[in-house]
């Protein structure tokens, strides 16, 4: 089995900023950013790309369906 | 039958869709977060393409509501959304609405408050709404959602109630349920009602006037205090058959209950959360919803408050329907409340707690 490497995507116009990706990411790869979108709603950004796992948590709990989540097997 | 088509989408999507589908005439809105995905999905489906629905972003919030006061006086099914400062900036127009007693729909998709506020989700507005919300003895319909599938269901059954009592309908939700996407599905393609159609159910209506009959005219206006008395008594009588007769309301887990969480639109929606919790802490709770909350389920209220060990209300406000609910009470049970205030959402946990705290 190799290593899986993720990445993902946020849709920044959609995020509403209730971080619960933030929460369900085990690896803390994304955080609540500072800026705010069209909507006015703070959005998240990814802070740490390289510790993505592509384990998708953040893509299932997305209320919003915001998070692409892209993934592949890198060979040991 | 058919296979219903399930549909994923946001609680604002779902609305206007829903209405594009129910055969309405017109919207006339301004965009103000969380609500502006109404317009935005109105312009995106282009419903003058195809219903003919008319879709207008007016100059401001009053001009919206004046529009509707327009369309809807010509028998048109019209409506408009906002959140609450803009809510807050229609009532003028909403009152004038129930004066002429106009029938139409206005949806308020809540933000936290007072003034600008926040743009996150809150309940802040039950008094508003409840009370009339702007001058004069009136009341308007309020609907309270707690889903993505509601928000489309109460799209056709506001311009029900709002034509067949010629009256003001308010569609009260929430950030939460506006920007939450959730399975839906959408009623069945309804053609808009003809000019022929409009004449024959709305004989009131101002579309141009016929041999056979006085001029119509909509207006809030009378100048003789006796007539206006009269009016008002007419107004009275019909807001107590509506009382009398469109009483919503939905019940969960009550029948073994010691504690009964009242709670409408997403507040019910973390009640019902923290209810499996606190049955499986050993604490029997369960749910009362009112989904109308003009005209409130007080008699409901009192029939099931009989007998429980307290009654906790949970609202995303300081406590306004909390207020309604001791009222049906009449002090026959003990009656708490909890609420988070300024765009934050209670979670479940917290709920919870505010239950112990009533048990000791």
């Amino acid at each position: 089995m190799g290593r899986m490497k993720g990445a993902i995507v946020v849709d920044t116009a959609r995020c509403k900023g209730c971080a619960l990706c933030v929460q369900a990411c085990p690896k803390a790869v994304i955080a609540m950013g500072k800026r705010v979108n069209v909507s006015g709603y703070p959005y998240v950004e990814v802070i740490c790309a390289d510790e993505c796992i592509g384990c998708a948590s953040c893509g299932i709990v997305c209320p919003d369906g915001c998070i692409t989540v892209y993934r592949k097997r890198i060979d040991d | 039958m058919a296979e219903q088509e399930v549909t994923l989408m946001k609680g604002n999507e779902a609305i206007a869709r829903a209405a594009v589908r129910c055969g309405v005439d017109g919207y006339f809105g301004y965009p103000i977060t969380p609500q502006s995905e109404v317009i935005e999905t109105l312009a995106l489906d282009k419903p003058w393409e195809t219903t003919g629905m008319v879709v207008v972003q007016a100059e401001s919030e009053v001009a919206s509501i004046n529009m509707v006061y327009g369309a809807a006086g010509a028998g048109k099914r019209a409506f408009t959304s906002s959140s609450s400062p803009g809510i807050a900036l229609m009532q003028e127009g909403i009152s004038y609405m129930a004066g002429a007693e106009i029938p139409g729909v206005v949806v308020n998709v809540q933000r936290g408050g007072p003034g600008l506020g926040t743009i996150q989700p809150s309940q802040s507005d039950y008094f508003q709404a409840t009370r009339g919300g702007g001058n004069g003895d009136y009341n308007v319909i309020v609907l309270a959602p707690a889903s993505v599938q509601e928000m489309a269901d109460f799209v056709d059954l506001s311009f029900n109630l709002a034509f067949k009592y010629r009256n003001p309908v308010m569609i009260l939700s929430d950030g939460v349920i506006g920007q939450m996407m959730e399975r839906v599905v959408l009623p069945p393609y309804r053609p808009r009602r003809t000019e022929e159609e409009i004449r024959r159910e709305c004989p009131w209506a101002t579309m141009g006037r016929t041999k056979d009959r006085r001029p119509n005219i909509m207006t809030s206006l009378e100048l003789k205090s006796e007539v206006m008395e009269v009016h008002n008594l007419h107004l009275q009588e019909k807001y107590r058959k509506i009382r009398e007769t469109e009483v919503r309301y939905d019940t969960w887990q009550c029948d073994d209950a010691d504690y009964v969480i009242v709670a409408f639109g997403s507040a019910a929606r973390l009640a019902q959360k923290a209810i499996d919790m606190a049955r499986d802490c050993g604490i029997k709770a369960g749910l009362f919803r009112p989904i109308t909350l003009w005209p409130f389920p007080t008699e409901q209220i009192a029939a099931v408050a009989q007998g429980r060990k307290g009654i906790l209300v949970v609202e995303i406000n300081a406590g306004q329907m909390v207020e309604d609910v001791r009222l049906a009470v009449n002090g026959s049970t003990p009656v708490g409340h909890f609420g988070r205030l300024g765009g934050i959402v209670p979670e479940p946990d917290e709920i919870v707690d505010a239950l112990r705290k009533m048990e000791n």
